[in-house]
């Protein structure tokens, strides 16, 4: 508090204390008269002061109403509530602290949900009117290629610029033996302008490098500026190199936009031309049905979303005409807002957005009811108290408003104590990084007005709640609750309260038996049959992107053989994409070479991965027939492949693949490639994924670019690393090794989903639990307080304190049962939807159910104990006679 | 004595301006002099009395002020103001209309 209002303060009271005084003295003075006068009057001194007293009546009563008459009386009044609220509050801590906690956990869930939401589902791009600016996605796919781009872009009209990017990694070198791996966008040439974004420094590409053979230009953005440049302006015109290439910086992007993608911040954007010096040898440019950038349009002023999206199908059906199967006929466009990759992030991170929110808001709405339910069962324990204030004078309206005060004091700090909740969850999000190398752009802040949202709610919810107890005490007659006669002489139905208590257990029963499965089947994926052996085994990548296949070819034999002569490394193998890290890994569709090419539409993809013949060592995937490939698969020879075991089942059943031959891709002149062995199936893409067909391809016939190593070694991985970067850096000194540890380590990424959902499913668990246990302790300290006269009446005739804690318990118990019984059903109902997230584990696991269900019902015991013992420590004699 | 006589409401407020009018008195001497005047049929409670003085107060009527009484104690007497001395007379006018009209209606 500052000085002045302390002054202030105290200066009021002051005056407040002297006004007080001033009516005492007068009400004194008045009585003194009195008597003098009724003693002049001729009574004895006895007479006049109790003939004056009498005459005067309740000078407390007197004082108030003149209080009244004043204008500090609201403040006063207010002020003497507050003081009354905290002295009752803190004589029952217990109760105080169980609502403040349940209330702050409410408002907290919510308010860091809400939180995430807004920052990563509801924030809009950092451009100019970024509501015009849509993602355009094509069925479930959220890539275009470059030539249907332009297609779209001379065809449309619909849209006033259309932007296509994508979000790669290149090794960036500033000076010789200095290089990073830095992300960043090659984007088309109207990219800038059309986004309305304003260089911080020097100026952008333009339309014009959208030719082929533009000088390689480069924007840095502010970030990098800072980090890597020092904020030096004389940075313009400096020469970088991007994969060995180099290239000018022209310009400074401002600090608040890292790029068009939300959850990714680039360091770097590139004219798309220069993707052929970035990438000799890449052609995806050219080919229409190389599917790799992001589309995105600024909608022209005045037209809907259903207009541009029939624009742009009448498109795709024309160029169906003129490139057959460039388009999937079932599908269509879909035009989300752009940030979280088109469709592709968006969906899943909805889904799971509102399901969060579904969960905290059943949160919230429990915690209010629990705090409905405490200040119920308070209340009832009040009557007393609230017959004497009656008894004493006090108003219905003071009494309510007593109660108002009281409830505030609860809602305020409950609120508070939720913000720090919320604001420590977010910087724990903000702190947190995940282990792979994409760079996170999402920052959590905690929104006010969120948090003023769930304040609001929690403080109407403690408002409505605290003052209808208040306005049941207040309808009482002063007589019989100063007798303290029951409230109620009929017997109790089941109330609202009993069913909420009920669905409480239930939700938690829910929320725990979710949050064991994900976490026990978390246990369990490193035991899964990967289709390698993530033990004892090390991988490292980096990018060949920019040396040619040539190269990439020598490059990754000299690799191999080094690595698997050092000291402690038993194999060392190459493959372009490690199975289950982040997806560089290809797919193609495939066909049985002997047979007539399906349509494209309904040939099974596989994901196609390049191999070194040491990988399969090295991972540890085990040959189940024919032989590996071998360093006599060279460029000039026959052209072979492995196959995994889903594959084979796939397109051959039950006969022999060895020998037979698949084409990869729709081209039907391809004669394809030899099946030389068959390899265990693994898992790609998901740890949840079924069966699914997989080729690998000799690296010596096919070149890779993005190259990982794997070596098998008892050594530390620590040290394991340090030897393989430096055989790496030996052979070329130029490349950025990333992504370096063990294959465990390695798992991070497809086990990010399950941890995620683990930790949020079980915070949840337990704060469902947490309020479930605080609910059914008020529904038990309730109904004992209110049964305590007909208890010691039972006890008093012989009944024996086991059925005294039956008649208390036994509608409790019913309840759990109830609640238990619904948690489990609904489990098992949501089974299919969890079954997306586990792994190994049935999502019907009877000792998930088992335990969850146990410590429920440890919870619900633990809950129930203090009442239930001060049921059975009613002392039967004491009870009746203060009745 | 009969039962004392209930204040018509507002009247109250009537009686203490025009009693202190004639000089400033304390809380006890208002009860007393109203009483007096009336014969004793005026009895103003203790508990109206006081709440009505300091509604006055605070509306600016009347001012109070610490004196030293004939016994030598301090009281706290009340005096008129400019405003009260105006809110006298309406007042007054106001219940002469009145009564005026209730005796006629009542004496024909």
């Amino acid at each position: 508090m500052r000085w002045p209002s302390k002054f202030r303060m105290f200066f009021r009271s002051l005056q407040h204390r002297r006004a007080e005084a001033e009516l005492d003295e007068e009400l004194r003075d008045h009585l003194e008269q009195e008597i003098a006068s009724n003693v002049r009057g001729g009574m004895s001194p006895e007479e006049a002061q109790f003939a004056a007293r009498r005459l005067m009546g309740s000078i407390a009563l007197q004082k108030e109403e003149c209080r009244d008459a004043r204008t500090t009386r609201f403040i006063e009044t207010s002020i003497r509530d507050l003081r009354y609220a905290v002295r009752t509050l803190r004589r029952t801590p217990l109760f105080t602290a169980a609502a403040i906690v349940t209330l702050a956990l409410g408002i907290g869930a919510n308010t860091t949900i809400f939180t995430a939401i807004e920052n990563i589902l509801l924030r809009q791009l950092p451009v100019r009117d970024p509501g015009q600016l849509v993602s355009l996605n094509w069925g479930t796919s959220s890539n275009l290629s470059y030539p249907l781009y332009l297609a779209l872009r001379e065809r449309n009209s619909t849209f006033s610029s259309l932007i296509a990017d994508r979000f790669i990694s290149v090794n960036m070198s500033l000076q010789p033996r200095e290089n990073s791996l830095v992300w960043g966008y090659e984007a088309t040439g109207n990219y800038f302008k059309a986004l309305g974004i304003r260089p911080l420094l020097g100026r952008f590409f333009g339309p014009n490098d959208d030719k082929p053979g533009a000088t390689p230009e480069v924007v840095i953005s502010d970030q990098f500026w800072h980090s890597h440049f020092n904020a030096d302006p004389n940075v313009l015109g400096r020469s970088v190199k991007l994969n060995g290439y180099p290239f000018t910086i022209i310009g400074v992007a401002p600090p608040s936009f890292s790029g068009t993608e939300l959850l990714m911040t680039a360091d770097y954007w590139v004219p798309m031309s220069t993707e052929r010096e970035i990438k000799p040898g890449s052609n995806w440019l050219r080919s229409i049905h190389a599917w790799t950038i992001w589309v995105q349009g600024r909608l022209k002023p005045d037209v809907s979303l259903g207009q541009a999206k029939a624009d742009l199908d009448r498109i795709a059906w024309q160029l169906n005409r003129i490139y057959p199967n460039t388009f999937d006929s079932k599908a269509g466009f879909s035009l989300p807002p752009p940030g979280l990759v088109g469709n592709a992030l968006r969906q899943p991170i909805t889904s799971f957005g509102m399901v969060l929110m579904g969960i905290s808001g059943v949160v919230l709405l429990l915690a209010c009811i629990n705090l409905a339910g405490m200040l119920l069962a308070r209340a009832s324990d009040r009557r007393h108290e609230m017959g004497i204030r009656v008894a004493v004078g006090a108003g219905r309206f003071q009494l309510l408003r007593q109660l108002m005060t009281e409830s505030l004091l609860l809602a305020i700090p409950g609120g508070l104590l939720g913000f720090a909740i919320a604001e420590s969850a977010c910087a724990l999000f903000d702190a947190w990084s995940p282990s792979f190398n994409v760079p996170i752009g999402a920052k959590l802040h905690p929104d006010f007005a969120v948090f003023g949202f769930a304040l609001a709610v929690a403080m109407v919810t403690t408002l409505i709640f605290g003052l209808t107890p208040a306005l049941r005490v207040t309808r009482i007659d002063v007589i019989p609750s100063l007798k303290n006669e029951p409230v109620s002489h009929r017997l109790r139905k089941w109330s609202m309260r009993d069913l909420l208590v009920a669905a409480q257990i239930a939700l938690s029963v829910f929320l725990v038996i979710a949050s064991v499965l994900v976490v026990r089947s978390l246990q369990h994926a490193l035991s899964l049959n990967l289709g390698f052996n993530p033990n004892q085994a090390v991988s490292l990548s980096f990018d060949l992107q920019g040396f040619g296949d040539e190269y990439s070819r020598q490059f990754d034999r000299q690799l191999a053989e080094r690595a698997s002569a050092l000291p402690g490394v038993q194999s060392a193998g190459v493959i372009n994409a490690l199975p289950l890290s982040l997806g560089f890994a290809n797919s193609d569709a495939i066909s049985r070479a002997d047979r007539p090419m399906p349509k494209p539409f309904e040939m099974p993809e596989a994901f196609v991965y390049n191999i070194s013949p040491g990988y399969l060592r090295a991972a540890g995937t085990r040959l189940l027939l024919g032989r590996n490939i071998d360093r006599h698969d060279r460029k000039d020879t026959a052209r072979v492949a492995l196959i995994n075991e889903a594959l084979a089942h796939l397109l051959f059943k039950n006969k022999n693949p060895l020998g037979e031959r698949v084409r990869l891709g729709p081209n039907p002149a391809d004669k394809g490639v030899e099946i030389v062995g068959v390899v265990e199936t693994g898992k790609y893409r998901s740890l949840s994924e079924a069966p699914h067909p997989a080729v690998f391809l000799p690296i010596a016939q096919t070149g890779t670019a993005w190259t990982t190593l794997v070596a098998r070694t008892h050594l530390p991985p620590g040290q394991a690393i340090e030897r393989l970067t430096k055989v790496v850096l030996d052979l070329n000194p130029q490349l950025a090794v990333t992504n370096a540890g063990s294959l465990k380590k390695q798992l991070a990424l497809p086990l990010f989903p399950a941890r995620v959902a683990a930790t949020v499913l079980g915070i949840f668990g337990v704060l469902a639990m947490v309020l479930a246990a605080t609910g059914l302790f008020a529904l038990i300290a309730y109904a004992v307080a209110r049964r305590t006269r007909e208890i010691g009446i039972r006890m008093a005739l012989g009944a024996r304190p086991s059925q005294v804690l039956s008649s208390v318990l036994r509608r409790t118990l019913v309840l759990c049962a109830i609640g238990i019984g619904l948690g489990v059903i609904a489990a098992l109902a949501a089974g299919r939807l969890l079954s997306a997230l586990l792994y190994g584990v049935s999502p019907h696991d009877p000792l998930t159910y088992a335990i969850s269900v146990l410590l429920m019902i440890a919870v619900a015991f633990l809950a129930c104990w203090r009442p239930a013992l001060r049921a059975i420590r009613i002392d039967p004699a004491s009870t009746l006679r203060e009745q | 004595m009969g039962k004392p006589t209930d204040l018509v409401q507002g009247t109250l407020d009537l009686l203490i301006l025009k009693t202190i009018s004639l000089e400033p008195m304390n809380g006890w001497a208002i009860a007393k002099r109203i009483a007096q005047v009336s014969n004793e049929v005026l009895q103003v409670q203790q508990g109206s009395l006081y709440p009505a003085l300091h509604r006055l107060e605070h509306q600016g009527w009347i001012k109070a002020e610490w004196k030293d009484s004939e016994n030598n104690r301090r009281a706290k007497y009340y005096a008129l103001t400019a405003a009260g001395r105006k809110q006298l007379k309406s007042e007054l006018e106001n219940w002469r209309r009145l009564s005026g009209a209730i005796g006629l209606v009542i004496e024909c």
